[in-house]
């Protein structure tokens, strides 16, 4: 068990703990059961308190337990004025150390699970259905392939013993960190840190971890369902991840490439600025989940295999073969011409700085702090800082060319009239552009190679699927 | 009890006018090294008055990033970029927001580029037109999540002519025409983007009087305008209404009740008895969460909201109901809890916990100079103060169970009712 404890003199007191299990550790044909055992805990009661006796004793305090469940974590969080502090403690450890494990708090929160799935991911958030289908694709056949929410298929299987079991194997003291920050009493992390010794001591059994497979040629999936627009992300996997040499050279090429949620990239203003295309145009260096809901990366999201992406946000449905051909052009653009000198100051100046801005909360604190332990790096600022001040433009472009690429990718787009998008792209039919305004003479000879550009792919990499196949069942 | 006691918005801050009727609120903060930036324009969509501008205020937020003569987009964007700032900007009814948070070392550079674009804002007709797209782009992106057309039908439903009618994004039959109102656009800024509608908020590492004179140096010049807004004012309604959503793709039902409100205030008590009943009756630990959501898990969603603004606006409450069957019986029960509040007065300890809760979860929001910035900024916009935030908070205080029966006897009738549903095709 590793403590991490920051006081200071703030009347508020924040708890992280995280333990280093995830998805990644389903159980075979239990997809969904770290997600569904985080959930008993965060949403159902302790042994001594029912749900219902929980929300009725956080309410005064206005407090809530946040609760997130990747592939290689599970993060329980939350933050209390001290003048509760006691109080919500000794909830808060029944919930962490002494589930409730009933059936009714199951399935309700069972039912939420397929709902996020079915209704959410599917029905409400086609941008979000692209990433994680990308993912999907991206590691198929390794443990990250399915969604760490599971299947509808395999939610809907799983038992209330499924879970205890999950917890009893992999909720271990080994592979716990406690974060704490603020205002608490001195000796308070010693207290944590007897009461949390309850868990057993010993590591947890581990599911096989494949190598993630060759993406050999492009692959094309192509979600059906009736929508305004169409989303699209595309990405490959990269062999690069937070303490890799090659991390910071990639960090900077994809801020210029696309930083998240900033108008300052190469794709936003090519594809947005100029043409007007969506409303917005990314690249990602690590898993990135929920950008349309957030403008700061997550914590906690630590993964052992990491993917390049872009996010391209809705383009028309008339336009989608010719932004995709965009986009492609950009980044191999990108892979073969590197950065300019220009941009090569400006965005290290802006990543030099910018990762001041990340660490807002204690909360966040504590998070990258326990992602930098996984990593076996200094503090994420410093280690972004002394990372960017090594960086030479010759150093970014030469890690560019050897880990970024425009071909081999996994694409997919979600979005209406699917088979026939399919059909224009494998015959690589011309997808002319036109504006409702005059275009500088560059725009528009650029215009004429992209809405021409091939994108090779085989007939069999090109699928289209019914939006309700996906996450329907574990492939 | 000492907390009651204690001004929830317990930060010291410097209130300072300038002769051109701009205002600013400084707030400087123990957090080191930031520095967060609100410029908060009361004009939202509220002030769309004419016919056919729905959505303009969204659009012109687009258009403040399309260049002065001295600072076009690339090196607008190129000085955000060399000071590692976080910008963006937010458009509602009743306010557009242009926020940046970055690091001190830069914060009169940054200030200085905003101040040039609020005076000098200049694009070509050309930049206009492609910037249309994207805020159809923004529309296209938002349009699979139903609670957006809920929202639209809610309010077309419920308005007749106040401004409210129509969404922040607008309808989609004014978005598609954007590209054609570049004239008007010129007389949005010139109306609005003026310093008697501005306020700017700066939180952080700073110290009061520097940014004062900063603040001189950079946007004293800026002349006052002379437009004031003419909102139509909404006639009483007379009768329940209702409106249903078929919707494509599959989803779960969704119900929308919806009161005729009141608007925001800080003195009055009908605004904030109006929230204490949003929790009372519909939080995670209300009665009606505890049977719908909990017990009989009929429901997976319920919240409702009494959203602060300008004029009378809506007490809302959104149920997402699992099944289609059993939306009358769910709507039935939200109508019997809010008919509740009109019979008898609530338990006065419910009523404690609410405040409490509100108390404590405003404390809890204020931990980082951005969060201080961003939770101003919306008051700022209904009474451009701080100190309405802790007035709105005495008055809370104050309320009484025989206050709750009386605003929710006055607001939750029959015929101020407005009632929306939404199912989905099947899987």
């Amino acid at each position: 068990m590793n403590v991490i404890a920051r006081p200071d003199p703030s009347p508020l007191v924040t708890f992280r703990l995280v333990w280093r299990t995830g998805a990644a550790q389903d159980p075979p044909g239990q997809g969904g059961a770290a997600w569904m055992t985080a959930m008993m805990l965060a949403s159902g009661g302790s042994r001594g308190l029912s749900y219902k006796q929980i929300l009725d004793l956080f309410f005064p305090m206005g407090v809530s337990v946040a609760c997130q469940t990747d592939k290689e974590m599970i993060a329980f969080s939350a933050e209390v004025h001290r003048d509760h502090f006691l109080r919500f403690y000794d909830v808060f450890r029944g919930m962490l150390l002494d589930p409730g494990w009933r059936e009714d708090d199951f399935e309700r929160l069972i039912d939420d699970a397929v709902n996020f799935l079915e209704v959410g991911l599917r029905g409400q958030n086609d941008e979000e259905l692209a990433k994680e289908v990308l993912y999907q694709e991206i590691f198929s056949g390794h443990p990250y392939q399915r969604h760490s929410a599971g299947s509808v298929e395999s939610l809907r299987g799983l038992r209330v013993e499924d879970l205890r079991r999950f917890y009893f194997d992999q909720f271990t003291g080994e592979n716990l960190t406690i974060g704490l920050a603020g205002g608490f009493p001195p000796g308070f992390d010693e207290l944590l840190r007897s009461d949390f010794a309850l868990l057993p001591s010993r590591n947890p059994p581990s599911q096989p971890s494949p190598a993630v497979r060759n993406l050999d040629e492009n692959e094309l999936i192509l979600v059906e369902k009736p929508a305004r627009g169409v989303a699209i992300s595309l990405g490959f996997p990269i062999g690069v991840r937070r303490g890799h040499p090659d991390f910071p050279a990639l960090l900077l090429a994809a801020s210029a490439l696309g930083q998240h949620r900033m108008s300052s990239g190469r794709l936003f203003t090519r594809m947005r600025q100029l043409r007007g295309l969506n409303y917005g145009d990314y690249a990602y260096v690590e898993y990135f989940p929920g950008g349309m809901f957030t403008l700061e990366p997550g914590q906690n999201l630590v993964r052992e295999n990491e993917i390049f992406q872009l996010w391209i946000r809705p383009v028309e449905r008339q336009q989608a073969h010719f932004a995709l051909r965009l986009a492609l052009h950009e980044l191999e653009n990108l892979v073969c011409g590197g950065l300019t000198p220009e941009e090569f100051d400006r965005t290290r100046s802006f990543l030099s700085k910018y990762v001041n801005l990340l660490l807002k909360t204690k909360v966040d604190e504590l998070g990258y702090a326990i992602d930098s332990a996984y990593y076996g790096i200094p503090s994420y600022p410093e280690y972004v800082r002394v990372g960017m001040s090594a960086l030479t433009l010759e150093s970014v472009n030469a890690a560019i060319r050897r880990h970024l690429r425009s071909d081999r990718l996994a694409i997919v787009m979600v979005g209406r009239e699917m088979a026939e998008l399919r059909d224009a792209i494998l015959t690589d039919a011309v997808s002319p552009m036109t504006y409702n305004s005059p275009k500088p003479d560059e725009i528009l000879e650029e215009d004429k190679l992209v809405e021409r550009r091939r994108i090779p792919l085989r007939a069999e990499r090109a699928k289209v699927l019914p939006v309700d196949e996906v996450f329907a069942r574990e492939a | 009890m000492a907390a009651v006691e204690r001004d929830v918005f317990a930060y010291s801050y410097d209130q300072h006018d300038f002769d051109n009727g701009l205002r600013l609120i400084t707030v400087p903060t123990a957090y080191p090294q930031v520095v967060s930036l609100y410029i908060v324009v009361q004009a939202g969509s509220r002030n769309e008055v004419e016919e056919g501008r729905t959505g303009f205020a969204h659009f012109f937020e687009h258009m403040m990033f399309r260049g002065t003569p001295e600072f076009p987009p690339e090196r607008y964007e190129a000085v955000l970029q060399e000071t590692g700032a976080s910008s963006n900007a937010y458009t509602d009814d009743d306010r557009t927001v242009y926020h940046t948070t970055l690091t001190k070392e830069d914060f009169e550079r940054v200030l200085a580029m905003e101040a040039d674009r609020f005076r000098n804002l200049d694009y070509p007709l050309e930049a206009f037109r492609t910037e249309a797209l994207a805020v159809l782009g923004e529309y296209n992106k938002d349009s699979a999540e139903p609670v957006n057309k809920l929202m639209e039908v809610l309010r077309d439903t419920a308005f007749d002519r106040h401004t409210y009618k129509h969404t922040t994004m607008g309808f989609l039959r004014d978005i598609e025409l954007m590209p054609r109102m570049y004239d008007y656009s010129r007389t949005f800024f010139d109306r609005f983007y003026r310093p008697e509608y501005t306020t700017l908020v700066v939180v952080g590492d700073v110290d009061a009087g520097q940014v004062r004179a900063q603040v001189e140096r950079h946007w004293g010049e800026w002349r006052r305008g002379a437009y004031t807004c003419n909102v139509p004012a909404e006639p009483p309604q007379t009768g329940p209404r209702q409106a249903h959503i078929p919707w494509q793709t599959h989803t779960l039902p969704y119900l929308m009740v919806a009161h005729r409100s009141t608007a925001y205030s800080d003195g009055a008590a009908d605004c904030a008895v109006l929230d204490l009943i949003s929790f009372l009756g519909f939080s995670e630990n209300s009665p009606l969460y505890e049977r719908l959501v909990i017990e009989e898990q009929t429901v997976d969603l319920l919240w409702a909201s009494n959203a602060d603004h300008v004029d009378p606006y809506l007490f809302t409450v959104l149920a997402r109901v699992k099944e289609d069957a059993d939306v009358p019986a769910v709507q039935q029960a939200i109508l019997e809890t809010l008919e509740g509040f009109t019979r008898q007065p609530v338990e006065a300890d419910r009523l404690e916990d609410v405040k409490s809760h509100l108390r404590y979860r405003f404390a809890l929001g204020l931990n980082h100079s951005e969060a201080i910035a961003s939770t101003l900024a919306h008051y700022v916009s209904l009474r451009r103060t701080p100190e309405t935030v802790n007035r709105l908070y005495r008055l809370y205080e104050k309320m009484t169970p025989e206050d709750v029966l009386r605003v929710a006897g006055t607001y939750f009738t029959e015929s101020g009712r407005t009632v929306v549903t939404l199912a989905g095709a099947s899987k």
